[in-house]
């Protein structure tokens, strides 16, 4: 093996310790009975149980997760109609005015779409609650998806949609038979990614939540006022779970098709 | 296409399930009833056991919800599309609010539990008459410091914080009113004053603490002191409270030229759906009882009376958050400067952290 591999693994690996450092401190103090992050007494599962005692935590964490993945699943389908509207737009112009659009709306800052989303429903008369969060996180997800697949539509050659056609196969086909598994990878990925955006948003939900409705991270930040408390460290850990058991579905789902395409899920 | 297909059934049926479970959960806490309120309240404010109890006595389901500033919440209840019936919000944001037209008269006779209260919480300027506020917790401004980390030094006065050996040690919190305050009372003028002769004599009295001070924090003071980061902080009681309840080293001191006294206080939002049940919620939580079971979880102090000698004596002798009438007669209520002296304070403020720096 020669040195500048040897070098890169080192890397990598200082990489990946950095990131998944204070997730695993934080887990590891889930189970302090000290009750402060500054010192390890013992071993206890008491602030887990503390979570489960507390019907109100899981019914949040709940809604966290119901709102996750309905708000992927719908921008997924979403952003992928999208994506492919886009590609097959014949007007250069319109094509990329679209994707500007659709740019400007990855990079703008969440409190602003929060803040506008706010106004929006209150001055249409959508109370505040489920339906504001679903449809707020649906319309922060679309413009992350789009992007996620745009790259492999594009790298499709438009010969192979040529020669579907030419062998017969109707419009409809080639969506299904053609497109749609082509871009597979690109629609995966862009639904974990929405997956993670709607699970730790905080700046518009903060807006659009009421009514008894609330998510994780809105709970967890007014719970922070009066100190972290290590119910926040159980919490986080069931959370970390969760969507590990997500990326595992997800890997269990790409590994059972024959073509193994892979695409890194990044956050 | 088929590996698409079951992916987005399985997450349906995902969804369907915790949808359920929901559902039952929902159900198991009787919130299903037709009779609800919904409180919105700080977090971590109040004993979740007391919503059960409320919730089995009277029938009426609680939606509890929480939030974590005073601004915060008045935005949401401003803009509408919620249906909040109780909120807690602090003095000042009362009489915002008031001014605003974004609160509904109590009706005292649906509060009988109101006598419970000391005479000495009721009718304070914010709210004249307790037209639109019931108290639910007090305290004040003082300073927390770890006498382990200063030799045993102690503050009784203001001036105490001047003291050079504290060079670099000072966190203050970062409030116009609270920081102007203390410099204001350091001369034995009034917190609420309008007098810009005061107000600038005190600015240039707090410029010279400038060497002393390390941060001027948020309620990250807690976390720092917690962890013995800090020696000595401006900070409201309550913080106190939350320091002390984890790190016994840290003692508390209201200084003897006075202080601001603060309140969070029950008021029934413009948006409330069920009157009948705030009222009922209020009075309630006004219950000696029950007032002593909340401050115990709490940790703040309660403003009831009766409910003192029910709680832990040790608790309610102490003279750190429970000050006696004298000791109450140096504390100041803040009262609504108007906009432009808000204004003043804020700007000399601004020129007192800049100088810091």
């Amino acid at each position: 093996m020669d040195r500048s591999s040897k070098l890169s693994k080192v890397y990598l690996a200082l990489v990946f310790v950095i990131l998944y450092t204070p997730i695993f401190y934080l887990i590891f103090y889930s189970f302090n009975s000290g009750g402060t992050m500054s010192s390890f007494k013992s071993f206890t599962f008491e602030h887990y149980k503390a979570v489960f005692a507390d019907t109100r935590l899981i019914m949040i964490l709940i809604n966290t997760v119901i709102v996750a993945l309905l708000s992927a699943l719908l921008s997924t389908a979403i952003g992928v109609i999208g994506a492919i509207g886009i590609i097959f737009l014949k007007n250069r112009k319109s094509r990329n005015a679209l994707l500007s659009l659709n740019n400007v709306l990855v990079v703008s800052p969440d409190v602003i779409i929060g803040a506008s989303f706010l106004i929006l429903f209150t001055m249409v008369g959508v109370k505040l609650g489920f339906a504001s969060v679903l449809i707020s996180h649906i319309a922060f997800s679309v413009p992350i998806v789009v992007i996620m697949v745009l790259p492999k539509l594009q790298e499709m050659s438009s010969t192979l949609i040529d020669a579907a056609l030419d062998l017969g196969a109707s419009k409809r086909d080639v969506l299904s038979r053609v497109i749609i598994p082509y871009i597979k990878p690109g629609i995966f990925a862009g639904f974990f990614l929405a997956l993670t955006y709607s699970l730790d948003d905080f700046a518009v939900t903060f807006f659009v939540t009421g009514n008894g409705f609330s998510t994780l991270s809105v709970e967890i930040y007014s719970m922070a006022r009066a100190g972290i408390t290590l119910t926040i460290n159980a919490l986080s850990g069931l959370l970390f779970i969760v969507t590990l058991l997500l990326v595992l579905g997800y890997y269990f789902v790409t590994n059972r098709t024959k073509n193994p395409l892979r695409t890194g899920v990044s956050k | 296409m088929k590996d698409i297909i079951r992916a987005v059934i399985a997450i349906l049926i995902i969804c369907t399930v915790l949808f359920y479970v929901n559902n039952q959960l929902n159900k198991s806490t009787g919130r299903a009833g037709s009779d609800t309120i919904s409180v919105y309240n700080w977090g971590e404010y109040i004993d979740p056991e007391l919503i059960k109890r409320f919730e089995k006595e009277t029938g009426i389901t609680v939606v509890y919800e929480t939030f974590e500033s005073n601004e915060a919440m008045m935005t949401k209840i401003e803009q509408g599309g919620t249906s909040y019936d109780v909120a807690m919000p602090s003095e000042y944001t009362i009489e915002k609010m008031k001014e605003n037209d974004l609160l509904i008269p109590i009706d005292h006779s649906k509060i009988p539990n109101l006598s419970n209260i000391d005479p000495y919480f009721l009718d304070l300027p914010f709210d004249p008459g307790n037209e639109y506020s019931i108290p639910y917790f007090w305290g004040t401004v003082g300073i927390a410091f770890n006498p382990k980390l200063l030799d045993g030094q102690t503050f009784e006065s203001w001036e105490d914080l001047w003291d050079p050996s504290l060079k670099q040690e000072v966190i203050l919190v970062d409030g116009a009113r609270e920081v102007m305050g203390m410099g204001l009372n350091t001369l034995g003028y009034s917190l609420n004053t309008k007098d810009e002769h005061q107000l600038q004599e005190a600015t240039d009295k707090l410029k010279t603490l400038s060497p002393n001070i390390k941060a001027i924090l948020g309620d990250e003071i807690v976390e720092t002191m917690r962890r013995s980061e800090a020696a000595v902080a401006l900070v409201w009681s309550g913080q106190a409270a939350d320091i002390m309840y984890v790190n016994e080293d840290i003692d508390y001191a209201v200084p003897k030229e006075g202080s601001n006294l603060w309140f969070d206080n029950m008021v029934i939002p413009k948006t409330a759906a069920n009157v009948e049940g705030a009222h009922k919620f209020i009075n309630f939580m006004l219950d000696p009882e029950v007032a002593a079971q909340n401050a115990d979880y709490v940790g703040y102090s309660t403003p009831n009376e009766n409910a003192i000698p029910l709680m832990d004596p040790e608790v309610t002798a102490d003279e750190r958050f429970y000050p006696t009438k004298e000791m109450r007669e140096r504390l100041e209520v803040y009262k609504n400067l108007g906009l432009e002296t808000l204004g003043r304070y804020n700007e000399l403020f601004l020129e007192f952290k800049m100088d810091a720096q």
